[in-house]
C-alpha cells in the first residue's frame, strides 16, 4: 500500500517537472474558477509546484505562494506522524500540528483565498 | 460493544479496538487493556468481554506468558483515573486539507477541513473531562480524514493515468502522420 502510493506520487512528481501545467491542456483545472472566475487557494499550485522542482523559487511564489510555503510544512507533519518525529520532537508537534495551529491554518487559507483575489 | 485501549510491548498506548479486532493485535495475557468505566488499566484476561481471546486457539502465546517478568506493571502513566486520550487525526486531517488544493481538489479539502473540526474537539473534550464525546469526535475524525484521503488517492492516480495516456495517444498520432506521409 505505501509502495504503491510512492510510486504514484514519484511518477505525479516526474510528470509535473517534466511538462509545464500552464501549457499542456490534460492537468486537472480548478472548478471553483472556472465556475466563478475567482481563484482558489489552490490555484497556481500546479504550476508552482513545476517552478519549484525546476528551482524557481521566485515565479514558483508569485504563482501560489501559500503551497510554496506549505510545502515544508506537509514535509514536517508527515515526518512527526510516520517517521518517528512524535516520539523524538513532541514539542514540535504541539506547536506547528497542535489544535491552535490547525484553526490559525484554516484561518491563513481563508485569509489567503480573500486577499489573492482582492489584491 | 466496548472499544478497547492496550499498552503494547514497547510501553506505547494503542487503540480504540473493539474485542474482535484485538484478535488480529496479539495481545498476551498479562496485556493491560483500558476501556470506558474501568477504573484503571486491567490485565487482558482478567477483562471478562476478553476472556475468549485466551481460550484454546491461542496456546501458542501462553506458554509466553507463563513466566511473566512483572505481570502487575504500572501503566506508564501516573494516576489512578488516567484516561488515555483517543487518537487525534490531526496530523492527518491537516495534510489531507493542504494536498488536495495540489490537484484542484479543493472540494476534498472541505472534508479535511469537517476532520480537523473534529479533531480539534478531541483534545478540547479529553481536557474537559467527557471521555466518550472525546472518543466520538476521535472516530469521526478518523471517518472524514480517511474518506478524503481515499479519493484524494483515487484522485491522484486518475490524474497521473489521463497525463499519461494523453501523451502516449499524441504520441501514436505523431506515428499516424508518418503512415500517410511515406
Amino acid at each position: 500500500m505505501g509502495v504503491a502510493v510512492g510510486i504514484l506520487l514519484v511518477a505525479a512528481l516526474f510528470l509535473f517537472y517534466r511538462f509545464d501545467p500552464e501549457t499542456q491542456p490534460l492537468f486537472p483545472r480548478c472548478p471553483f474558477f472556472l465556475i466563478t472566475g475567482y481563484q482558489c487557494p489552490g490555484c497556481g499550485s500546479q504550476r508552482a509546484l513545476h517552478s519549484l522542482l525546476h528551482a524557481d523559487i521566485g515565479t514558483a511564489f508569485k504563482q501560489n505562494a501559500f503551497m510554496v510555503l506549505a510545502i515544508p510544512y506537509v514535509f514536517l507533519g508527515i515526518y512527526l506522524q510516520y517517521l518517528g518525529g512524535k516520539l523524538r520532537h513532541p514539542r514540535l508537534e504541539n506547536i506547528f500540528y497542535g489544535r491552535w495551529s490547525a484553526i490559525i491554518l484554516l484561518v491563513v487559507i481563508f485569509a489567503y483565498w480573500i486577499l489573492r483575489n482582492l489584491l | 460493544m466496548n472499544r478497547y485501549f492496550y499498552i503494547d510491548a514497547e510501553g506505547k498506548q494503542k487503540g480504540t479496538f473493539s474485542p474482535q479486532e484485538l484478535q488480529q493485535e496479539r495481545l498476551k495475557r498479562d496485556t493491560l487493556v483500558w476501556t470506558q468505566g474501568m477504573e484503571q488499566w486491567k490485565r487482558a484476561d482478567e477483562v471478562e468481554e476478553l476472556q475468549f481471546l485466551f481460550s484454546v486457539s491461542s496456546t501458542a502465546y501462553q506458554t509466553a506468558s507463563e513466566n511473566p517478568v512483572n505481570p502487575y506493571p504500572q501503566p506508564p502513566y501516573a494516576g489512578d483515573n488516567y484516561r488515555p486520550m483517543p487518537r487525534t487525526w490531526l496530523v492527518e486531517s491537516i495534510l489531507v486539507t493542504i494536498l488536495p488544493f495540489l490537484l484542484c481538489g479543493n472540494l476534498l479539502s472541505l472534508l479535511g477541513i469537517i476532520g480537523i473540526v473534529y479533531a480539534a474537539q478531541v483534545e478540547s473534550f479529553y481536557n474537559r473531562g467527557d471521555f466518550a464525546a472525546s472518543a466520538e469526535s476521535s472516530r469521526s475524525a478518523g471517518k472524514w480524514t480517511k474518506i478524503a484521503m481515499w479519493i484524494a488517492i483515487g484522485w491522484l492516480l486518475l490524474t497521473v493515468v489521463a497525463v499519461i495516456l494523453f501523451f502516449v495517444f499524441v504520441g501514436s498520432l505523431a506515428g499516424l502522420e508518418e503512415l500517410i506521409t511515406t
